[in-house]
């Protein structure tokens, strides 16, 4: 299964000092903790959680999408997150989905599930928290 | 000569008073490290015997017991005696064995050849032998096989048994498949199949390929992903030729527009919508009643599906999903399942058929995978790993952002289907049938590595795109890697998916 694939993924990211978790739902997902933003400047806070859904079939699919929490005032302010791509909800928590695809003709390359991972996708995230409107 | 069947029936009780077990246990090997093994083994042949470690993967089930090989450890100078015709084993030789194993996670194995004309059974030395080494290798590396061989050439042909000391019991080895260049496929099972009344009916095939091809046909199992035109043309030509076991997959049930390409189906089948895979059943039983055979109504990597597809010797791809090739390319990289993919494709314009395509492509373990192959549309694999809901929502953001005038091609991308008719699956499927009756019986290979031709063009424009797998890629440090390279998966089945149905013939 792809959980022992993404778990390896996640460990990379924890050894590094990322928090983040796996979480299981209607719809699997990775929430990474506390990514930095670039919204001191504008009054915004300065670190988010971010929420990415683990795509069906991973790693053959792509991962794609990013989401933060219901009422963000970061919603706003990146790249998609006014084209809502729908609610999920995890651990007693409400995220709303942006339409973020870096690996789908938003910047990055093309998806590689041999370079590409959990473990790369937190460099899209935090260059997407930094590119605010 | 042995048959298999005495080889099974002269084998002595298995050793250290420990329990035996009754797990079906299948090895296997394929190129290079065929090659690599039946050199090491037979480097003093016909009259002395050497030997090597093996490191493993495995997968187990509740019956079963898969086991590949996945490195060959052979002896370094110093390591086994050379002045003796027995395998003895320098004490360093095995304990660089043990040591490897704390860093790896794979089973550890020893082989050794027996001299020539010498039947492959377990001699007292050798109970000896397996009795210390799984008691050694278990300190070392717990909780994993312990896994002994022993070959020799009798009459020329390779012969093989093993054993696999595996959660406190004993395991005779019951099935091997040995992929190699030289020979094709070899498959060894204790009691082959009998031809019996299909002799008659096999009477030209015999006289093309000769008696031995007959009994490795009939001792063979194939599995066949996929039953629509391009897979029941592909069985059709397996079950006229005699192959002993069929394996057969495909998640869909037939529908009114299969009908003119589906071999054996009746247009009940639509009404009734009948499963595909249960329509090949009934069809491949028509034509051989003593084919045994296993249809699921599933797919590719489902846990129940790769269980079934572990137990065959070969698998053909007839899928026109691309995450059933990405799933049948892991196979051969992992499980050391050889496969040959097939395809077809219809192109015209103003009236005028241009292109008819078809496509095939070898995955042997050692081939360039499907990744390496760049055969991937990275949009299309993710919209057929989708949900509906998904896919719902995906193409009602693509409207609306249509509607915005933005681009929709990250939300949804309308990929049109490939165009196709009944004789070009056909072809393609019994192609690919061809092939692999080529690799059972050893009498004829492949000679590509991904092959198109166009069968209305000058001379059918054939091509082979001879792709060289990419040194970083995964399939290049994981083959045979089987369950202990679960997180090197290409591909994982979506929760989504119904789970699979199985029927068996007895």
């Amino acid at each position: 299964m792809s959980r022992e694939r993404i778990e390896r993924e996640l460990e990379v990211l924890r050894a590094g000092g990322q928090k983040v978790d796996y979480l299981v739902g209607a719809r699997d997902a990775i929430v990474y903790h506390r990514l930095p933003t670039d919204g001191a400047a504008l009054g915004l806070p300065r670190e988010t959680d971010v929420v990415v859904p683990v795509p069906s079939g991973y790693p053959a699919a792509m991962i794609d999408l990013a989401g933060l929490p219901v009422g963000s005032p970061l919603l706003c302010r990146v790249r998609g997150g006014t084209n809502s791509q729908g609610l999920i909800e995890l651990d007693g928590r409400q995220w709303q989905l942006a339409s973020y695809h870096p690996h789908n003709g938003g910047g990055g390359p093309p998806w590689d599930q041999t370079r590409h991972g959990f473990h790369t996708y937190i460099d899209h995230l935090i260059a997407w928290l930094h590119r605010l409107n | 000569m042995a048959t298999s069947t005495e080889l099974a029936a002269s084998r002595r009780p298995l050793i250290d008073g420990k329990p035996s077990g009754s797990l079906s246990v299948c090895v296997r090997v394929a190129e290079p490290e065929a090659s690599q093994l039946l050199s090491h083994l037979f480097v003093r042949y016909p009259s002395k015997e050497w030997a090597t470690f093996l490191r493993l993967g495995w997968r187990a089930t509740s019956d079963s017991l898969l086991l590949t090989i996945a490195e060959i450890d052979g002896p370094l100078d110093g390591d086994l005696n050379s002045a003796v015709s027995h395998v003895a084993i320098d004490e360093k030789y095995s304990l660089r064995a043990a040591l490897r194993a704390e860093s790896h996670s794979l089973a550890v194995g020893i082989a050794h050849s027996h001299p020539e004309n010498c039947k492959p059974l377990a001699s007292r030395i050798d109970d000896e032998m397996d009795s210390y080494y799984s008691a050694y290798f278990g300190q070392f590396a717990p909780h994993r096989p312990y896994v002994s061989l022993i070959a020799s050439r009798i009459d020329g042909r390779l012969r093989l048994t093993g054993r696999v000391f595996w959660e406190a019991s004993w395991h005779h080895v019951s099935h091997f498949v040995v992929q190699t260049d030289a020979h094709g496929i070899i498959v060894e099972r204790p009691a082959d199949a009998p031809v019996g009344a299909w002799r008659e009916r096999s009477a030209r095939l015999r006289s093309a390929f000769g008696d031995e091809a007959e009994r490795r046909l009939r001792s063979a199992t194939v599995g066949v992903l996929g039953a629509g035109g391009t897979g029941s043309a592909a069985i059709e030509v397996l079950a006229r030729a005699g192959v002993g076991r069929l394996i057969v997959v495909d998640p869909d049930h037939l529908d009114e527009s299969n009908l003119e390409r589906v071999h054996g189906s009746v247009p009940a089948d639509a009404r009734e919508q009948t499963p595909k895979a249960l329509l090949a059943k009934r069809h491949i039983e028509a034509i051989d009643p003593e084919c045994r055979v296993q249809a699921i109504t599933g797919a590719l990597p489902q846990v129940d599906v790769v269980n079934a597809l572990t137990q065959a010797d070969v698998a053909i791809g007839c899928t026109d999903q691309q995450h059933g090739r990405v799933a049948l390319s892991d196979m051969a990289v992992r499980y050391l399942l050889p496969a040959i993919d097939c395809g077809v494709g219809l192109e015209g314009k103003s009236g005028v058929v241009r292109g008819q395509i078809v496509q095939l492509v070898r995955f042997h373990p050692a081939d360039a995978c499907v990744l390496c192959r760049d055969m991937l549309n990275p949009q299309q694999l993710a919209r057929e790993l989708m949900s509906d809901e998904e896919r719902h929502a995906r193409r009602t953001a693509a409207q609306a952002a249509r509607s915005r005038g933005e681009n929709a091609n990250p939300y949804w991308q309308d990929i049109p289907q490939l165009n196709t008719v009944g004789y070009l699956t056909t072809v393609a499927g019994a192609l690919a049938a061809a092939y692999v009756i080529g690799w059972l019986t050893g009498r004829f290979d492949a000679p590509f590595s991904r092959l198109q031709l166009n069968l209305v063009a000058r001379e059918f424009d054939v091509t082979n795109n001879e792709q060289q797998a990419r040194k970083a890629c995964v399939c290049r440090r994981v083959r045979g890697w089987a369950d202990q390279a679960i997180a090197d998966a290409m591909i994982s089945a979506p929760r989504h998916w119904p789970s699979p149905t199985s029927y068996s013939t007895n």
